[in-house]
């Protein structure tokens, strides 16, 4: 048994409150999309599926929880306290509902990092592996024990679980920790821990040393942190064990079951836009199921307006996050979650923080690095940022030292290298990042290669054969290691090497800048001092990292013949020489031919890729390499409900390249024709952000020569803007555009009367200007 | 007001840098020593050490990079890090812990063997010498054996850290010792 996903919705257009994409989710930890069928969970999860249909009195498809109510995974696994005893140096105290599988006095550890004597508080973040042997079987057992017995306590709201569901349960979480981590293991475990120290003359040698933590799948463990201030304070008070139940129970009875899961497409959507609402729909749905499970007066003929559902459950103010609450004490806490989680996106680090940490001196006094082909893409001067990202891409060591600094900083410079060198889109980081370690874990931390690592002690600096970049934090300074392996001569080098002898002007050129990093860092320092904000700065990583994904494909294919990055779409040739724009088929408009990067010219094309050479095939060897492949065949493509044309490709045409009024009518025409549905026009938008233009391009099919790609631009338009995500891009569309559009629309209604239909209640007043570039392209 | 002149002279002869290590059981006294130093003249309360503490320290024309490394027996293991580049290491002895210090000698005995620390000074301060019931220097040069020592350039120092005395005699024995070139 098959199940296709994910869902290729129907072919008639979904309304806003009749769609959704995969299945339903039982674990609470972020994933990407359902892949696979495995024939034991897929029975089960249909069962669910039946079971929850029958719940729901809707017609419509129902919209799904990302963190169901019925879930028996919970939000926080485990609580620990851990002390520095003044005989023994750091043991673990207590640990709550159990005791948590590994070495105890490695955790107690990283519990105390150094130097936390001069300091009265401080944070870290550390991750555990879970190993899947037999002793993680007995484990795992042992915690379905305690949930059956926490079920018994009522303290889950969970009244329908039987052991079909808790059967269910298990293969869901092996499936999900499969996609989410790339299938390289099980699923990490993220520890957030709070460090206090208190001066008690009371006690032997004056002080007092205890730390809190909680370890969760959760990667937005930062939510979390007021609670454990509050937790931590009560234990100083109480040290019992009682206090670590009750900030448990606590944590476990947060409500997060009326976020609705949103596809990969929606979420790329979501992620990349400033819209408030985008999506805001799926909340209302989620609501509107909610109170008719819970038999709440319900029609479902007139949904109630979102002032009568404001009653109980209120409508996010901003749909990238989920308010909810955890009581503590009778202390309601408010607590924002994000509604999109990325792959390696942990915790709540700044990108600006740390881009700026590296720029400052670089800026007023560059030092120049020794050259390196994997680090120094831009000669010895190359920005420390681009260092790092290099370094990441290539799987290098890079150690993040924060002398005299709270480790909670280096901690949270690690997470954010790790979500600038993946972008949301390559993985392997996170799960080979010590975000806090000290010296007791080096000979570990030394077996793990390519790892990320944050330290407070300043002895890591005089030991140059630990790392390969370290990061200075206190200092913004980037260093290349004395013993840094060299690069390897590899296939690609020497075919590029060979092409620059052959052409030579092309190799020595003019051009400073070939890979355009300096320029990319320019725009991105820009963008800080003008105070962008965050999310965008992450957007322009992400599209940074797509671009390298993207170009590493295209080399690929000129060294190789071929590419892994790429799923070759039917009607389509391999060779990169084949040209772009052409239709395999004369009768079918979406065969359109091409795919990948477009460069302007063939010389800007040989440039990028020679200057590129080195450290794409530095990536071709690492795990975030191997990964991303994986995640194309399993994840990328089959969540494309178009595979041709190449939407990405045809659309950078229009926008990079002076192209014939033919060519670029015949995209038009070819995105008229392929994308009709919802998941198409989904898949569209994730190529038209609205930072880079929107629908900008788009539109100008609406001069476009010839009527019949006017009235396929029209068409396309006009089902963008009933679309739920849609509606919101075709409001930024610019007044001339939509001018012309309904320039258009008119031209054609008049000509076929029968067409022509009063829904479209947004008429625009007649413009002159409009009517005249009309006439003006009729008669061109 | 030393400390300012010492830095003047500095200017002017060129400062030589020396990185040291401060070694030791726990509450034998090491982090007193290292604030003591830093902090002349002022009281000195610590608690113990978690990790490590380094600081540097201007002293007869000569800066002392000090690390101060925690001395519970589960993280001693952890000293053998901290070797590389070191020209001096200060090893505290609680000279009242009479009952440790077999432990403190055999501690100190894998330290100077290593391969790394083998040029480094030694300087021992026999410390808490106004506790009641405290061994003498003599004493402790021979419970620590440093009369087996070969090629070792070593000195014990009374000292009494909470006061400050003897303290920055042994700093002295350190500066007037040093051979090697400043490290850059």
């Amino acid at each position: 048994m098959t199940l296709p996903l994910p869902r290729r919705p129907s072919e008639e257009f979904p309304t806003s409150n009749s769609k959704t994409n995969g299945l339903p989710r039982l674990s609470p930890s972020p994933s990407i999309i359902h892949k696979r069928s495995i024939s034991n969970s897929a029975t089960s999860i249909r069962r669910l599926e039946d079971r929850v249909a029958g719940l729901t009195l809707s017609k419509t498809r129902k919209c799904k929880s990302q963190y169901p109510r019925d879930s028996s995974e919970r939000h926080v696994e485990y609580i620990l306290v851990a002390s520095f005893h003044i005989d023994r140096g750091p043991i673990m105290e207590h640990q709550y509902p159990a005791p948590i599988s590994g070495d105890e006095s490695m955790l107690a550890e990283l519990m105390l990092p150094d130097q936390t004597h001069v300091r009265s508080q401080d944070w870290t973040i550390f991750f555990l592996h879970k190993d899947s042997s037999a002793d993680q079987e007995d484990d795992d057992s042992v915690i379905g024990k305690k949930k059956k017995k926490k079920k018994l306590g009522g303290s889950h709201n969970g009244d329908d679980i039987d052991d079909s569901g808790e059967d269910l349960d298990e293969s869901s979480k092996e499936e999900s920790s499969d996609e989410e981590e790339g299938g390289e293991g099980p699923p990490l475990m993220y520890v957030l821990n709070l460090v206090n120290t208190k001066q008690d003359l009371t006690v032997k040698r004056g002080a007092v040393v205890k730390a809190m933590a909680i370890c969760t799948r959760h990667s937005f463990l930062h939510i979390y942190k007021p609670l454990l201030l509050l937790a931590l304070e009560d234990y100083f008070k109480n040290p019992y064990p009682e206090t670590l139940a009750s900030l448990y129970n606590a944590v476990n009875s947060m409500d997060l079951s009326l976020m609705p899961k949103l596809s990969l497409l929606e979420r790329q959507i979501l992620q990349a836009s400033n819209c408030k609402d985008m999506f805001l729909e799926k909340f209302e749905q989620m609501i509107r199921q909610r109170m008719a499970e819970d038999g709440e007066s319900y029609e479902v003929e007139s949904p109630p307006s979102p002032k009568k559902t404001t009653s109980r459950h209120a409508l996010p103010r901003d749909t990238h996050e989920f308010e909810s609450k955890i009581v503590y004490n009778e202390i309601p806490i408010p607590v924002k979650v994000p509604t999109v989680i990325w792959p390696e996106v942990v915790g709540d680090f700044s990108l600006i923080k740390l881009i700026q940490t590296f720029s400052v001196h670089h800026n007023t006094s560059p030092q120049p690095f020794p050259i390196h082909p994997h680090l120094t893409t831009s000669g010895p001067y190359t920005h420390p940022i681009i260092i790092l990202i290099n370094a990441m891409l290539t799987q290098k060591r890079v150690v993040f030292l924060g002398h005299n600094r709270p480790s909670g900083e280096v901690a949270e410079a690690v997470l954010a290298a790790c979500a600038l060198a993946s972008g949301g889109i390559l993985r392997g980081f996170t799960r080979h990042a010590f975000p806090y370690t000290d010296l007791t874990k080096i000979d570990d931390l030394l077996k793990v290669p390519g790892f990320i690592a944050g330290v407070t002690n300043p002895t890591f600096a005089n030991h140059p054969e630990w790392w390969d970049v370290l990061c200075d934090l206190p200092t913004g300074r980037m260093k290349i290691s004395t013993h840094i392996e060299p690069a390897p001569i590899t296939e690609g080098l020497l075919y590029f090497q060979q092409q620059a002898a052959m052409n030579h002007i092309h190799a020595s050129n003019l051009n400073s800048d070939p890979t355009g990093d300096n320029l990319f860092m320019e725009d991105v320092q820009r963008s800080i001092a003008n105070r962008y904000g965050e999310n965008a700065i992450r957007a322009k990583w992400r599209s940074y990292i797509l671009k390298f994904a993207r170009v590493a494909s295209v080399f690929e294919e000129t060294v190789y013949g071929a590419s892994n990055l790429y799923i070759i779409g039917p009607n389509e040739e391999l060779s990169p020489e084949s040209p772009s724009g052409v239709q395999a088929d004369p009768l079918d408009p979406t065969t359109l031919r091409g795919h990948g990067y477009v460069w302007p010219d063939e010389l800007a094309k040989q440039r990028e890729l020679m200057a590129s050479v080195s450290r794409i095939e530095g990536w071709r060897t690492t795990r975030s390499y191997y990964s991303f492949i994986q995640d194309i065949a399993g994840m990328y493509y089959p969540a494309r409900p178009i595979v041709k044309p190449d939407l990405h490709h045809h659309h950078d045409r229009l926008r990079a390249l002076k192209l014939s009024s033919a060519d670029a009518g015949a995209i038009y025409v070819a995105f008229s024709h392929a994308i009709k549905d919802y998941a198409g026009i989904c898949l569209l938008l994730t190529v038209t952000p609205e930072n880079q233009a929107g629908l900008f391009y788009l539109s100008m099919g609406l001069f476009h020569p010839d009527l019949t790609v006017r009235e396929a631009t029209v068409d396309l338009l006009e089902r963008i803007s009933r679309h739920t995500a849609g509606q919101h891009f075709w409001n930024q569309l610019n007044r001339f555009s939509k001018l012309a559009f309904f320039r258009v629309k008119r031209g054609r209604d008049a000509q076929s009367p029968i067409a022509a239909g009063p829904e479209m209640s947004f008429s625009e007043p007649q413009s002159l200007v409009g009517v005249a570039m009309g006439d003006g392209l009729r008669s061109s | 007001m030393g400390g300012q002149v010492s830095k003047l002279m500095g200017k002017i002869f060129g400062t030589k840098e020396m990185r040291i290590l401060m070694l030791g059981l726990d509450a034998a006294g090491k982090t007193t020593i290292l604030y003591k130093l830093k902090l002349t003249n002022q009281e000195v309360t610590t608690i113990p050490t978690v990790g490590f503490n380094v600081e540097s320290v201007t002293y007869k024309n000569v800066k002392f990079n000090v690390w101060d490394v925690g001395g519970q027996d589960k993280i001693r293991p952890l000293w053998r890090h901290y070797y590389s580049g070191t020209q001096g290491l200060i090893f505290v002895v609680d000279s009242s812990d009479t009952a440790r210090l077999e432990e403190a000698r055999s501690e100190l005995h894998k330290i100077i063997n290593d391969r790394e620390m083998k040029d480094a000074l030694l300087l021992v301060f026999a410390n808490k010498q106004d506790v009641s019931g405290h061994m003498s220097p003599e004493d402790v040069t021979n419970a620590l054996q440093l009369n087996k020592l070969k090629d070792k350039l070593w000195y014990v120092a009374p000292s009494v850290a909470t006061e400050g005395t003897g303290i920055f005699e042994g700093l002295a024995w350190l500066s007037n010792n040093v051979k090697t070139q400043p490290q850059k």
